[in-house]
């Protein structure tokens, strides 16, 4: 018998194909429609709620399977699913994809016109220094030099904070700092833009990046652990990044990154590196000391 | 194909066997049940990856405790699972039980962020999906709220809650009659969820972009604070699914079948409804 001659007849006054197309306007608008009612062998509703459960199952199975595969292994290990480290190939591929689409969100959100809102002295908030690792000795602030490359002069340029201080105008901005761990500061900063910069020591024609990199560059016992980042060349020009030499009317300490830090509102704070040592135009991508750490690449907020 | 021609066709090729016939209702939409499901192992990935986000740094603070060092409320819920349950005592110092065992575990921030994005785009996808669906079948009208619906909740409300004394002392006890999809009460859990959804997902891009979308942020009145909203709006949801879950396994295996097969034996017809 065919499985359609088990559905019988459709109750008289409605109609009766599948699609519950009613005749008559319902009453109002809001009124709710008929719900379409048939009858079936009991077989038949037996059958569909069985292919139904099955397909339901598989799907279950599978949300299980892809949980297991996306979950980090020290969870899994704790939870006693795994006991030892597995590597399945291709394992962080639908992660990683879904951080570089959320990247490319971040990037078609950021316009160079838009400015970030600027607040008022007395919204000021503390700023803690969040740095793990040690916080080099102020030795280094005294032969503390700038260095520029990949310029359209070729040149490589070295330049001191009073170098820096006496040919650029200082800006000054009360701006939120935005941690990717969920906290923020508002604080009061002053420094040269980074636009200023770049229009003073213009990049090669084809670049597209900017890695930075710090004399912090310790970790939490001493040892070595050189901090860089990168940077897209559009944000470098935004006009509220900046190349801070100031935090609170003050020069900075060493705490924040003295004698420069890079203050990048539009970014993540961990795009604000303290005491910048060098700055290199690239064209392609830099390193990024947290991207290589399994955070985002581009950290627009 | 007209009415009529199709019931004599049936009727013509009919069997005295298929004449013992169940009758049943179209009771969800396949939109419906998809959207329904995928919702789960999305919203435990964005719950999961979620507290491990929250525990980078905990909106909620007080004085830290002297005895463990602890300042954060939901770890001090852990301590208390691990003094009230046995076998768990082990566990009660470092104050961390709640955050190993309910979230990714501890300095996993990177890989949380990860998962929660993944999440979080397949579940605007859903919902998405499920709007423009629900938009152009007219399903969302099952959901809308009525005028009457604030005098038929607390009437279905006290049913929910006087039922099980009913069942206990033997009583018949009658649910209150109504005639839509769904009761007042109903209408109102389901027509929050998504509104929760979409405030999640506002929330979470006034979080995730608060200098480019500083207007979204501004509404729900600033990054810190737009951070509880998206919290206590993950709350919601848990609050929401306990009830939920209880109220399907008590209505029977007919209401659960219908949000997997679609259909239901509760027709305006048959006795038990």
């Amino acid at each position: 018998m065919n499985l359609e001659d088990k559905i019988s007849a459709v109750e008289p006054d409605k109609t009766s194909s599948t699609e519950p197309v009613s005749s008559r306007k319902p009453a109002s608008f809001f009124q709710e429609r008929p719900p379409l009612e048939i009858e079936v062998a009991p077989q038949l509703l037996r059958l569909w709620s069985r292919r139904d459960l099955l397909l339901f199952g598989a799907g279950a199975v599978a949300a299980v399977a892809a949980g297991v595969a996306l979950l980090p292994q020290t969870t899994l290990k704790r939870l006693g699913i795994i006991h030892e480290n597995k590597n399945w190939p291709r394992k962080e591929w639908l992660l990683n994809k879904s951080l570089r689409i959320d990247d490319d969100v971040a990037e078609a959100l950021y316009s160079s016109d838009r400015l970030v809102p600027t607040y008022t002295k007395s919204q000021i908030t503390p700023l803690k220094n969040n740095y793990n690792g040690a916080t080099p000795d102020h030795s280094y602030i005294p032969e503390w030099r700038l260095t520029l490359e990949g310029l359209a002069s070729g040149l490589s340029i070295s330049l001191s904070i009073r170098n820096l201080l006496a040919s650029f105008q200082l800006h000054e901005q009360i701006t939120r700092l935005v941690c990717v761990e969920g906290w923020s500061a508002i604080a009061w900063w002053a420094g040269l833009r980074f636009d200023d910069l770049l229009r003073a020591y213009p990049p090669m024609s084809q670049a597209k990046w900017v890695r930075l990199e710090s004399s912090v560059n310790l970790g939490p016992w001493g040892n070595p652990d050189p901090y860089y980042v990168s940077l897209d060349l559009s944000t470098a020009r935004h006009p509220q990044t900046l190349l801070a030499t100031h935090l609170n009317g003050h020069p900075l300490t060493l705490d924040h990154g003295a004698p420069l830090r890079l203050l990048v509102p539009v970014k993540l704070g961990l795009k604000n590196v303290k005491a910048i040592t060098k700055i290199t135009y690239a064209a392609e991508g830099p390193k990024d000391y947290w991207a290589e750490r399994g955070y985002s690449n581009y950290d627009g907020v | 194909m007209p009415a009529t021609q199709l019931d004599n066709e049936r009727t013509a090729t009919s069997t005295p066997e298929s004449r013992a016939v169940v009758r049943i209702v179209r009771r969800h939409h396949l939109l419906v049940r998809y959207s329904h499901w995928l919702n789960v192992p999305i919203l435990l990935g964005l719950i999961l990856s979620g507290l491990s986000i929250y525990w980078a740094s905990p909106v909620y603070q007080h004085k830290p405790d002297p005895l463990t060092g602890n300042s954060d409320p939901i770890a001090d819920v852990g301590i208390w699972i691990c003094a009230h349950v046995p076998g768990l005592h082990q566990y009660s110092s470092p104050p961390d039980w709640v955050y190993n065992h309910i979230s990714l575990g501890p300095g996993m921030l990177a890989v949380a962020l990860r998962l929660h994005w993944l999440c979080a785009y397949l579940f605007m996808l859903n919902g998405l999906v499920f709007v423009i669906g629900s938009a152009m079948g007219g399903g969302w009208r099952s959901l809308l709220p009525r005028r009457t619906d604030l005098r038929d909740a607390s009437k279905m409300f006290w049913y929910y809650i006087s039922v099980p004394v009913a069942k206990l002392t033997h009583r018949t006890w009658l649910p209150p009659r109504f005639n839509t999809k769904y009761n007042a009460l109903q209408r109102a859990a389901y027509f929050s969820v998504p509104g929760a959804g979409l405030l999640s997902v506002l929330t979470g891009w006034a979080i995730h972009k608060p200098m480019q979308l500083y207007w979204l942020t501004w509404i729900f009145g600033g990054y810190d604070k737009v951070r509880i909203w998206h919290f206590w709006l993950m709350w919601f949801f848990v609050l929401f699914v306990v009830p939920h879950v209880i109220l399907v396994l008590a209505d029977g295996w007919d209401t659960l079948r219908s949000m997997i097969v679609g259909w239901s034996t509760r027709t305006k017809r048959s006795k038990d409804f």
